[in-house]
């Protein structure tokens, strides 16, 4: 009961970008298309349930002084490490993500977990959370990319729905990031109200 | 002060145990990155040339709108440009990113240093446009002054 509910609220209930509202940054920056968005979350993902994992195994042996220090050698490690298989392995994804990837080392949803969650609770629980967490960050990132693919460019992952000149460029543009996030943040406060 | 060794001596643990890693998995990955990049390399290389195989490619990287524009352009025998490929860019995306697409990039084959590299522009992305006329410009005066 207590494993599901650690697994299970990270997709919506918390979600790391709609409803806890951290990792904002790489949000923006990579979801102009639906296959960037996947590949981001899908690095993301990595790294979080790595680090969730080793910070949770090392908690016992980690003072508490220097814990943050220490998260942030497990993250940049895991960082590295997908960072090196992204470059050496799809390339074509890891030119479009760019400074992306080494700047997951900063993205708040993996330090945060690692000191509000995995530092304080056993193995298994950690992993999960890092699963829930990296699906809630996958959903909003992916939706967010379809969304601004779709109408910027006409297209969801590369397979074009219509003609290109008609879309509206804003979407894909910065601007068209936070229109995307603002509305789809309004649709689920609407939800939640009325379930409520 | 002993606290502080002990703290210090963990941490440098932890650094020691993760760079062991990452000189593991850089070893593992690096040959296969340096593949890539030759490969990817040959293989522009090849589309930008005439179908002979004989003339000249050249890296050239123009200032383009967000940042430099590197690019391979052929040019054969006679001078004429026989193909261009962008290599890398940070145009914007939906406009000056457009620059990559066969439809622009063809407007340049066959031109040669005397022809006015006057070219369709790309709406909304005159200095992306411009900046690869440039850099096509520029690697054709590298042809020539290299003869």
């Amino acid at each position: 009961m207590n494993l599901w509910k650690d697994f299970n609220q990270g997709i919506i209930k918390e979600n790391p970008v709609l409803r806890l509202m951290i990792g904002l940054c790489p949000t923006l920056a990579v979801s102009n298309n639906a296959t960037n968005a996947l590949g981001m979350s899908v690095a993301v993902a990595f790294v979080l349930i790595c680090s969730n994992w080793v910070v949770a195994l090392i908690r016992k042996i980690t003072p508490d002084e220097i814990r943050i220090p220490i998260f942030i050698i497990v993250i940049s490690t895991f960082v590295t490490i997908s960072d090196y298989i992204m470059h050496a392995y799809y390339p074509d994804l890891y030119a479009a993500l760019g400074v992306f990837v080494p700047l997951i080392v900063v993205n708040c949803i993996i330090l945060g977990r690692a000191e509000a969650f995995a530092y304080r609770n056993p193995v298994l629980n950690s992993i999960l959370d890092g699963v829930g967490m990296s699906l809630g960050f996958a959903l909003a990132l992916v939706s967010i990319g379809v969304i601004r693919e779709a109408l910027g460019a006409g297209s969801v992952f590369g397979i074009t729905l219509f003609n290109p000149a008609v879309a509206a460029t804003i979407m894909i543009l910065p601007p068209g990031a936070f229109i995307t996030i603002g509305f789809i943040m309004a649709f689920l406060n609407k939800a939640e109200k009325k379930v409520q | 002060m002993g606290k502080m060794v002990k703290l210090g001596l963990i941490l440098a643990i932890f650094c020691v145990i993760s760079a062991g890693g990452l000189a593991y998995v850089y070893m593992m990955t690096q040959p296969k990155i340096d593949q890539n990049a030759q490969l990817a390399l040959e293989r522009s290389k090849q589309e930008v040339m005439p179908a002979s195989g004989k003339g000249m490619a050249v890296i050239v990287e123009p200032q383009g709108y967000g940042g430099k524009v590197k690019m391979m352009v052929g040019v054969d025998e006679s001078g004429r440009v026989s193909g261009v490929k962008i290599l890398e860019h940070r145009e914007t995306p939906g406009l000056g990113a457009q620059i990559v697409t066969s439809k622009f990039l063809g407007q340049f084959k066959g031109k040669t240093i005397a022809d006015k590299l006057e070219v369709e522009a790309i709406t909304g992305a005159s200095i992306s446009s411009r900046a690869v006329a440039a850099g096509v410009k520029e690697a054709l005066e590298k042809v020539k002054t290299k003869k």
